[in-house]
């Protein structure tokens, strides 16, 4: 999933800062992984519970799709806990 | 567990047996955990009450590392853990940080925790057993017995409410375990609904603009975000505005 979907390492850094920026959101909303890749999944994303996991410890790229559908998630069920 | 083992000189074991069961039947029949504390209150009440020394119990459990009183065998009991629990400080909470069982055996000797203190001698209280419940780091809870009596907890009171808590912790762990299953069932459950929807909006998009799946996506999202919408709503517009259909439903066996 994560082949060559970069063009450089410009891309490549900042994609390495994205993912830091959902891995700290995701320590910070304290919400079970269980429950992001259920949400997630009900968005449409495709990465299992696993990559998920890799993805926020920052051992994986994702392609981007994926990664604004974690965004989104996580926007999406971070509003729904504080309400 | 068979007939046999009920032996006459093994008298604890066998209250220990049928409290086990009774509170395994609280599990199946509580419809939720607050009533099941509530229940696993009343029964430690009962259970540790005397004639002429009448125990009054309380369930605090930590929450967002906050101490909340969740469940009470009366209003006296509530009333009792909401006090020590406005106070920050007191023998429940003590027990509940150290994870060990603290006794009050006189609280006018009492010299920890001055405000509760007094605040509790007030209410009638004269001793105070508080009893954590293990629940293998699901949740922190601990059991509250409050007495109208100095020394109200003799030590046979006390090693039956620590086989009491242990029991009801296992109860307790089971009940957690149960309702984090049911939540992950009905969210995914509700999981499956959305995808559907989304699913559905993500081909349409695909159809009207001619775009792959992912440009598909990335114009559903945009438009969730700068309308602050959320997606499965965007998506369900977007079926509405094509075919007029308000509710799509997954079908899947239950």
């Amino acid at each position: 999933m994560n082949a060559d979907w970069t063009n450089g390492p410009d891309q490549l850094s900042e994609a390495d800062e994205q993912r830091r920026g959902a891995a700290r959101r995701f320590r910070d909303a304290q919400v079970p992984l269980i429950k992001l890749w259920t949400y997630y999944y009900g968005l449409g994303g495709d990465a299992d519970e696993l990559s998920l996991d890799a993805y926020l410890n920052e051992a994986l790229h994702l392609p981007a799709a994926q990664v604004g559908l974690i965004t989104t998630a996580m926007t999406e069920l971070t509003a729904a806990e504080d309400e | 567990m068979t007939a046999e083992e009920g032996h006459s000189d093994d008298r604890d074991r066998g209250a220990a047996e049928k409290a086990t069961l009774s509170l395994e039947s609280l599990v199946l029949e509580s419809p939720d955990i607050k009533a099941f504390m509530v229940e696993l209150a009343i029964v430690a009440a009962s259970r540790l009450s005397r004639p002429g020394n009448t125990i009054h119990s309380g369930v605090t459990v930590l929450r967002h590392r906050k101490p909340q009183a969740m469940a009470a065998s009366d209003a006296a009991a509530m009333a009792l853990d909401e006090l020590q629990n406005g106070f920050g400080e007191g023998p429940c909470l003590t027990a509940l940080r150290q994870g060990t069982t603290v006794l009050v055996p006189d609280l006018t000797a009492e010299t920890r925790w001055g405000p509760y203190v007094r605040a509790a001698i007030a209410h009638g209280v004269s001793s105070i057993l508080a009893v954590p419940l293990d629940l293998s780091g699901e949740a922190d809870a601990v059991l509250n017995l409050y007495s109208g009596r100095s020394n109200g907890f003799a030590s046979e009171g006390i090693a039956t409410a620590e086989t009491f808590a242990r029991q009801a912790a296992t109860s307790l762990r089971l009940i957690l375990r149960i309702s984090q299953l049911s939540e992950a069932r009905s969210d995914l459950s509700a999981a499956m609904q959305s995808r559907t929807v989304i699913d559905m909006a993500v081909g349409a998009i695909m159809a009207q603009n001619r775009c792959d799946r992912d440009t598909a996506f990335s114009i559903l999202t945009r438009a969730s975000s700068t309308r602050n919408i959320k997606l499965r709503e965007v998506a369900a517009t977007v079926i509405t505005s094509i075919s007029g259909e308000q509710w799509i439903t997954a079908h899947f066996d239950e």
